[in-house]
């Protein structure tokens, strides 16, 4: 059963997209917060990382994705972002592929309100590519 | 001779004045202006060449002169002109051809003053259009068809921080490559498609000061620091071809200050930005479990669906709870409600606060005391500010407490102010969450706090509505021990009641 760790900070938007994924068949891991997003990331090594983009800061989405991405066994796991922040504000950054792509690490950034249809079309598409390079 | 002369002219009505040598002539012009001199060769004294060059170097301009002479020669007749005449009337003469003379004299006097009138005016105008660019409010700079500049008024030196002179480019104006690029194309299409743009130019660190994006850190812009005390801000730059006859000659730019428009309007797309975050948040959530619940996998549960359901409400109530608050920021900034300021007693206002929460405190065990040992705390005040104010300080009160926590409010004399403290046992702030929990939006997030809803906008508006009554707030909190806010309000004095 493939594991995945949702990071967001709105329990509400996290307990929908966990009840409709574990019914799918998926073990779900939740955290509020990016430490405790770390932490579970640590203990867990999830298959595949949902995060939020404005969490405790307005960037704390791509904090936490570095921070996973330096810990042991995750370089490779994929991260998709999702927010509510519109395209262009204070910063603005390119979600399609690039140089700004790789600055950010994260493989998908979406725009929420995700579709839980479209979220799993993704997820599914990530573990298999996933899982034939592995 | 001279009486012979004045008759034949004084009859075709001509003023005429007569002297009998160069000296008095000269001291006669002095007082008495003349437009034409007939000065004869040969005469006492000063003779008539000098006093011809004395009349045309002290009155150039305004009176011509023509030589009366015996001596009709063409090298006479050169010499007459050279020494400044403009004609000469050779003796013997008949009275007509004294007035032909004349007439032709007048003529050229009046030739001569128009050019000098033409002249003097250009002159004026030329000083006034300097004298009007330099006391412009908006800067201006003026690029020949080189794309040199050639002109500029002190305020334009003043925006771009330089001063003009020679052999200045207009890179050394404006360093920003699209700013140059696009003032050259106005220069280079002038003779094709005269055309004026508008554009935009930062100078220095414009954008430094803005409120950031978001709460925490902001982003910092890489501007070039500049030397202190240099203008630094947005500027309007409107670049018109400038067409001489017709010609394409160069560019005129305009520089206008529009740092404080600029920035109010970055200030309300980020507010806007940050209200469809805030509105986009919660609406995914509610969509979420709306979608889980239509998919039918919790047709067998009952009790989870209701759970959900239950969820958004709650989040659809706080988005409506977030409209009420953005419509009521909107009021107080464009000024459509009027505050109707009444004397008002504190302790009253709060006690109906603290009932109005009385469900919500007993269902959570919260015991709330209002600590006020005078009977009245007057002040003069809006009553619905009043009520936003403690109702935002007593909710997030209990709120952000501990389940069978305590509340307390207390109102002390303060100085000139009440000073009103509530006081909660509940969760607290560290110290880098209270130096943001003013910011619109900015909400303390944690596990802690998860779960509880909210605006981002409460303390946010208790700051603004205090500061238009002089008032203020504070807040002193510790971690897991809770929080106090405290507000000074000016206590109405004797002559007010």
């Amino acid at each position: 059963m493939a594991r995945i760790l949702i990071v967001d900070d709105d329990t509400d938007l996290i307990e929908g997209q966990r009840v409709f994924l574990e019914k799918n068949g998926y073990q779900i891991e939740t955290a509020l917060t990016v430490e405790e997003g770390l932490q579970k990331a640590k203990e867990s090594a999830p298959d595949i990382i949902i995060a939020d983009l404005m969490m405790e800061h307005y960037d704390s989405g791509f904090v936490f994705c570095k921070k996973v991405r330096d810990l042991p066994g995750l370089a490779k796991v994929p991260i998709i972002m999702q927010t509510a922040a519109p395209r262009k504000v204070g910063f603005t950054f390119d979600a399609g592929p690039g140089r700004g792509r790789d600055w950010m690490k994260v493989d998908e950034v979406l725009t929420k309100p995700v579709p839980l249809e479209h979220l799993l079309g993704k997820i599914e598409q990530y573990l298999s590519s996933a899982g034939s390079h592995g | 001779m001279r009486e012979g002369m004045r008759r034949v002219l004084e009859r075709r009505g001509y003023l005429v004045r007569t002297a009998r040598d160069g000296e008095s002539a000269l001291s006669l012009l002095e007082v008495e202006p003349a437009d034409v001199a007939l000065v004869d060769l040969k005469m006492p004294g000063i003779d008539g060449f000098k006093v011809t060059e004395s009349i045309t170097r002290r009155f150039a301009g305004r009176t011509v002169v023509v030589i009366v002479s015996a001596l009709a020669t063409v090298e006479a007749a050169v010499e007459v002109t050279q020494h400044g005449a403009f004609d000469f009337l050779v003796k013997p003469f008949t009275p007509d051809d004294l007035v032909q003379v004349v007439n032709r004299a007048v003529q050229q006097w009046r030739l001569i003053r128009e050019r000098e009138k033409y002249l003097s005016e250009l002159a004026s105008e030329r000083n006034l259009s300097h004298q009007m660019i330099a006391s412009m409010h908006e800067g201006v700079v003026v690029l020949n068809i080189r794309k040199e500049p050639v002109l500029m008024n002190p305020r334009a030196e003043h925006f771009l921080g330089t001063h003009f002179r020679d052999g200045i480019t207009l890179a050394d104006l404006f360093p920003d490559l699209e700013v140059q690029a696009a003032i050259e194309g106005v220069v280079e299409a002038a003779s094709v498609k005269p055309e004026t743009r508008i554009l935009q130019h930062a100078v220095g660190d414009a954008e430094a000061g803005l409120a950031s994006f978001g709460p925490g850190n902001p982003p910092t812009y890489g501007a070039p620091a500049r030397t202190s005390g240099a203008w630094q801000g947005m500027l309007s730059l409107s670049v018109s071809p400038l067409m001489l006859d017709g010609e394409a000659g160069g560019a005129i730019v305009i520089l206008t200050d529009v740092t404080e428009s600029w920035k109010a309007e970055q200030d309300k797309n980020r507010f806007v930005s940050m209200v469809a975050h805030e509105l986009k948040s919660p609406l995914s959530a509610i969509i979420n479990y709306i979608n889980v619940i239509l998919t039918g996998m919790f047709d067998d549960n009952p009790a989870k669906i209701k759970e959900m359901l239950d969820r958004c409400k709650v989040r659809g109530e706080a988005l409506l709870d977030l409209v009420r608050d953005l419509l009521y920021i909107n009021s107080r900034e464009v000024g459509k409600v009027e505050r109707s300021i009444e004397p008002l007693d504190l302790k009253a206002v709060i006690g109906s606060q603290l009932e109005f929460f009385k469900v919500q405190t007993e269902k959570r065990r919260i015991v709330v005391s209002l600590d006020a040992p005078l009977d009245h705390y007057p002040v003069n005040a809006d009553r619905g500010d009043m009520d936003r104010i403690f109702m935002n300080l007593i909710s997030n009160g209990i709120k952000y407490n501990r389940e069978r926590g305590s509340l307390t409010v207390r109102i002390c004399e303060a100085g000139d102010d009440w000073s009103v403290s509530v006081t909660d046992t509940g969760i607290g702030m560290s110290d880098s969450e209270l130096s943001c929990i003013f910011q619109e939006f900015y909400r303390v997030k944690s596990q802690k706090t998860s779960g509880i809803a909210g605006t981002g906008l409460g303390l946010a508006t208790v700051r603004r509505v205090l500061g238009e009554y002089n008032g203020r707030i504070t807040v002193q909190s510790k971690p897991d021990a809770g929080s106090t806010f405290t507000v000074f309000f000016p206590r109405t004095t004797r002559e007010q009641t």
